[in-house]
């Protein structure tokens, strides 16, 4: 459960709660070892690039001599506004449950629900209608170590409207475009390494879903040696279209952002004495290629915030680094280019270790 | 301007000797004591040996070379690469080296060394720019246009040209960004690299294993930032003239900015900014400066920092009350940590900081004992001991404790492994310091020509040279060296650095200067082998190196 809720009087959404049963990429079992994650994650751009959000609501098992106490929760907020920078609640956002998920409430596109998230004593939150524009792809699998994995599916081209605020400022209709992704597993941080994970989405707004959007995600365990894996998938209108599976894949960065622009959250995390993390590329370029298809982003980091999430089996937490930052996109799918210039959310994420 | 091939190789070592000595001492070790010569194909000739940890460079021809090497203008690339490709061919008759086998290897694995690490410094890129600029006819192919416009993508579509990602970074900037990365100083070239190459995974957050800094550019920002902090600390109001004018003044004298530079290498070695360190090293200088302006009127001295010592120019009442008024606005500065490290933070820095003092205080107290008991201590140690105390703290030693505790650590075990690399640091860069005031030239040292002998400083070739010295010199020597300093001459002081030079005291000084140089340099490397490495650790590393490659 989130980690605070109120509970409202509606429900959000009139969409029946499918139960997804037990088995299954991401079953709706019961969560009993520790290690055991769930989380829903939500990225969004306004489309006037002045604003920007990052959520994630994440649940984890049970300590193993505490099996009464059910799952633990935490949740939490970041927004960011073009030349003031991210802000962001303490791992303890204020949430509705059940939270918008066509994953969890499978619901028709073109559908909207209530999506709301709040600081509880902090200077960001945001009520959202949120409306599906286009399929999700097939799940994902990253295993590694011996027994863990990370399983991921994505939902590109989610579209936003309603009220954001940031710091004492408020923004009313904001209209948005993002990225929903739900992600279930079994892992401890040291094992998983890191991540390099992102979205772009074509900034044309004439057809309902984005004429092209792009994931990205390369996820970097440690061991086995050949336990990383990438991939990029590209929809066009709504439809995942292309996978560029990992062979197919090239990902490369450049240059390192100062530090002294990084904005460590949440706030509680520089009041400990968290250890430095190394410093964040300023550029990501990737590449995919099968046959005559092929994409290239180039993305630039304009902009960090340091998410510092304790690790349960480390001494050095784990570091999700959210960057935005102008993207380049061209390809040609199908022969047919396409090429635009819009903004990204990057995540950097790793550097749990250390006993 | 540079004029030649020969020119342009003394002119980089020379920029490396003072911009980034870890990579001289690192290229020195390599050569194994070998004399190269060097032929250009522009007719001019070099000659390069290591000694100790310096690499000497000479324009003219070997006269025993062990290894010697002709370059024609073609393989000037070989040397050193501005465009980023290396070259794939060499033309033959373009390269000729001589030599004894392993000999060559050393001299090979010396340039390798000095191309891939020295290739990093804008400096350095700088010298070879114009150099190429001026002859562009023998560098192979055109220099890759670095600022190509973001148009020019087309023709670098990977179903054309394969995987290149890490070319398409090299090779293309957006128009409003820096190419280079920026965290202390701007200093290092960060090269872009793979993450993932369809196949082997790099993790993006584990550390390159070495990065280079420029000393120099580091060591001025650093002290410039710390300058600008000292003048918004010290008060705009009355009484200015008697006080805070001085005060101003003072820390504006030209000095290195060693200090400012370890504390704030080290805050962001241990992960935090350089802003979060500049009070802290701020406030190391007023003390620094308080403690000078003191012990210049202790010691009766004339000059400080190409300038007259406050004493002389403003009399012993001011110059004391401003020395006091420093080390009282050094503890305000200390306490403006509050707010931005926090009460823990800041409460470990006072610790430091008193320590510090106390050791400090503790060896300006065994010097002046010396001085006034008319005491020339017999053995090093005992010097190694009071410099330890009276400089090597405030110096080296405590500049990186503070800037480590403004970073949040405060664990002794961890503060405690800077204590013996730069204890020995500390004392091979006084040794040499008091080694300077004997041979310097007073514009680069900046106090009074052989002003330590008019004092009657204890420095270690003081030392040796009472412990060499015959019988009947030596009471000649200890007539001079108790002499009250206003009743010693120039012709004294003249005739005491004979006699060092007799029996070889300034030789030996900087023996023991570079062998406790070397071990500081060892003990650098492997007691904090466990920080990560960052361009703030190659900044201490560079400044550990300093001491070794230092001219004298």
């Amino acid at each position: 459960m989130p980690a605070v809720i109120r509970k409202r009087e509606q429900r959000i959404s009139d969409a029946p709660a499918v139960k997804l049963g037990p088995r299954g990429p991401f079953p709706d079992a019961p969560m009993r070892r520790v290690l055991e994650r769930r989380w829903l994650h939500y990225a969004f751009l306004s489309a006037d690039n002045e604003l920007g959000l990052v959520a994630n609501v994440a649940h984890l098992g049970p300590p193993p001599d505490q099996p009464h106490l059910g799952t633990r929760c935490t949740s939490i907020l970041l927004l960011h506004k073009r030349d003031r920078g991210w802000r962001a609640s303490d791992f303890n956002a204020e949430t509705y449950t059940p939270l918008w998920s066509a994953f969890q409430q499978p619901h028709p596109i073109g559908t909207p629900g209530s999506f709301e998230l709040a600081s509880k004593a902090g200077p960001v939150s945001v009520r959202l209608q949120l409306e599906r524009s286009s399929h999700p792809c097939t799940s994902q699998c990253a295993p590694f170590a011996t027994n863990q994995h990370l399983r991921w599916q994505s939902e590109t081209g989610v579209i936003a409207k309603g009220r954001w605020q940031y710091s004492n400022e408020t923004f009313e209709n904001v209209e948005a475009v993002g990225y929903h992704e739900r992600v279930r597993g079994y892992w401890g941080w040291p094992e998983l390494g890191g991540w390099v994970f992102g979205f772009a989405n074509d900034p044309d707004r004439s057809t309902h879903a984005p004429p092209v959007a792009v994931v990205f995600t390369l996820i970097q365990p440690l061991s086995p040696l050949d336990a990383a894996t990438a991939s990029v998938m590209l929809w066009r209108h709504g439809r995942l279209v292309r996978h560029f599976p990992r062979r197919r894949v090239n990902v490369a960065v450049a240059g390192e952002v100062d530090k002294v622009h990084i904005r460590q959250v949440p706030a509680l995390s520089n009041l400990l004495g968290v250890p430095p993390m190394e410093t964040v590329p300023r550029r990501l370029l990737i590449q995919a290629a099968m046959g005559s298809d092929w994409v290239l982003l180039d993305f630039l980091c304009e902009d960090v915030a340091r998410v510092v999430i304790p690790s349960e089996t480390s001494i050095a937490p784990f570091s999700v680094h959210e960057v935005i930052g102008p993207v380049f996109v061209k390809g040609r799918i199908g022969g047919k280019g396409f090429a635009f210039e819009t903004r990204g959310i990057v995540e950097f994420a790793g550097g749990a270790g250390g006993d | 301007m540079i004029e030649s091939a020969a020119h342009l190789l003394d002119e980089t070592v020379d920029a490396l000797s003072r911009r980034a000595p870890a990579i001289v001492a690192a290229a020195a070790r390599q050569m194994e004591g070998i004399t190269l010569g060097l032929h250009f194909g522009d007719d001019s000739h070099a000659e390069m040996y290591p000694d100790h940890s310096r690499l000497i460079v000479r324009r003219s021809r070997a006269e025993n070379p062990e290894v010697e090497v002709y370059f024609d203008d073609r393989s000037m690339n070989l040397l050193f690469d501005l465009g980023g490709r290396p070259v794939d061919e060499l033309w033959p008759g373009s390269l000729d080296v001589r030599g004894e086998r392993s000999k060559v290897l050393a001299v090979w694995r010396t340039f390798q060394l000095l191309s891939q690490r020295a290739s990093g410094l804008r400096a350095v890129q700088g010298i070879w720019r114009e150099y190429r600029d001026r002859n562009p006819h023998i560098w192979g192919g055109e220099p890759i246009d670095n600022l190509k416009a973001r148009s020019d993508v087309q023709s670098l579509a990977p179903r054309d040209t394969g995987w290149q990602a890490l070319d398409y970074l090299d090779r293309r900037h957006p128009h409003d960004v820096d190419a280079n990365g920026v965290i202390i100083g701007g200093t290092v070239r960060v090269e872009s690299r793979d993450l993932w190459d369809g196949k082997n995974s790099s993790p993006w957050w584990i550390l390159s294993s070495t990065k280079d800094a420029d000393l120099m550019v580091t060591m001025t920002a650093c002290k410039e930032r710390v300058q600008e902090e000292l003048l918004r600390i010290i008060p705009d109001r009355e009484p200015r003239k008697e006080l805070y004018d001085l005060m101003r003044k003072y820390p504006a004298r030209e000095g290195k900015g060693l200090r400012p530079t370890l504390t704030i290498a080290t805050c962001c070695a241990f992960g935090g900014t350089a802003e979060d360190a500049v009070r802290a090293a701020a406030a190391i200088e007023l003390y620094h400066n308080g403690f000078l302006v003191h012990d210049d009127v202790a010691d009766e001295s004339t000059h400080r920092r190409n300038e007259p010592t406050l004493h002389e120019s403003h009399g012993i009442g001011l110059a004391v009350n401003t020395g006091d008024a420093m080390n009282l606005l050094a503890v305000d500065t200390v306490l403006s940590n509050l707010a931005t490290l926090g009460l823990a933070r800041t409460l470990a820095l006072i610790h430091e900081i008193i320590h510090m003092c106390r050791e400090t205080v503790e060896g300006q107290a065994i010097e002046l004992g010396w001085i006034r008991e008319n005491i020339i201590p017999v053995r090093d140690e005992d010097y190694f001991h009071m410099s330890t105390k009276k400089t090597g703290w405030y110096t080296c030693i405590s500049p990186c404790r503070l800037g480590a505790v403004c970073a949040g650590q405060t664990d002794p075990s961890v503060l405690d492994r800077f204590n013996e690399a730069f204890r020995l640091i500390g004392i091979a860069f006084q040794i040499q310091d008091d080694v300077l005031n004997l041979l310097g030239e007073e514009a680069l040292y900046g106090k009074e020509p052989l002003g330590d002998l008019l004092e009657g400083k204890r420095t270690l070739m003081l030392i040796h040279l009472f412990r060499e010295a015959d019988l009947a010199e030596r009471h000649r020597l200890e007539e001079i060296v108790s002499a009250k300093r206003s009743e010693k001459t120039f012709s004294n002081a003249e005739e005491l650095l004979a006699a060092m030079r007799r029996y070889r005291s300034i030789e030996y000084a900087v023996e023991v200067a570079d062998r406790l140089a070397h071990e500081g340099v060892r003990r650098f490397e492997e007691d904090l082998d466990s920080l990560p490495q960052t361009e703030a650790k190659a900044v201490l590393r560079q400044i550990a190196n300093y001491v070794t490659t230092r001219p004298l």
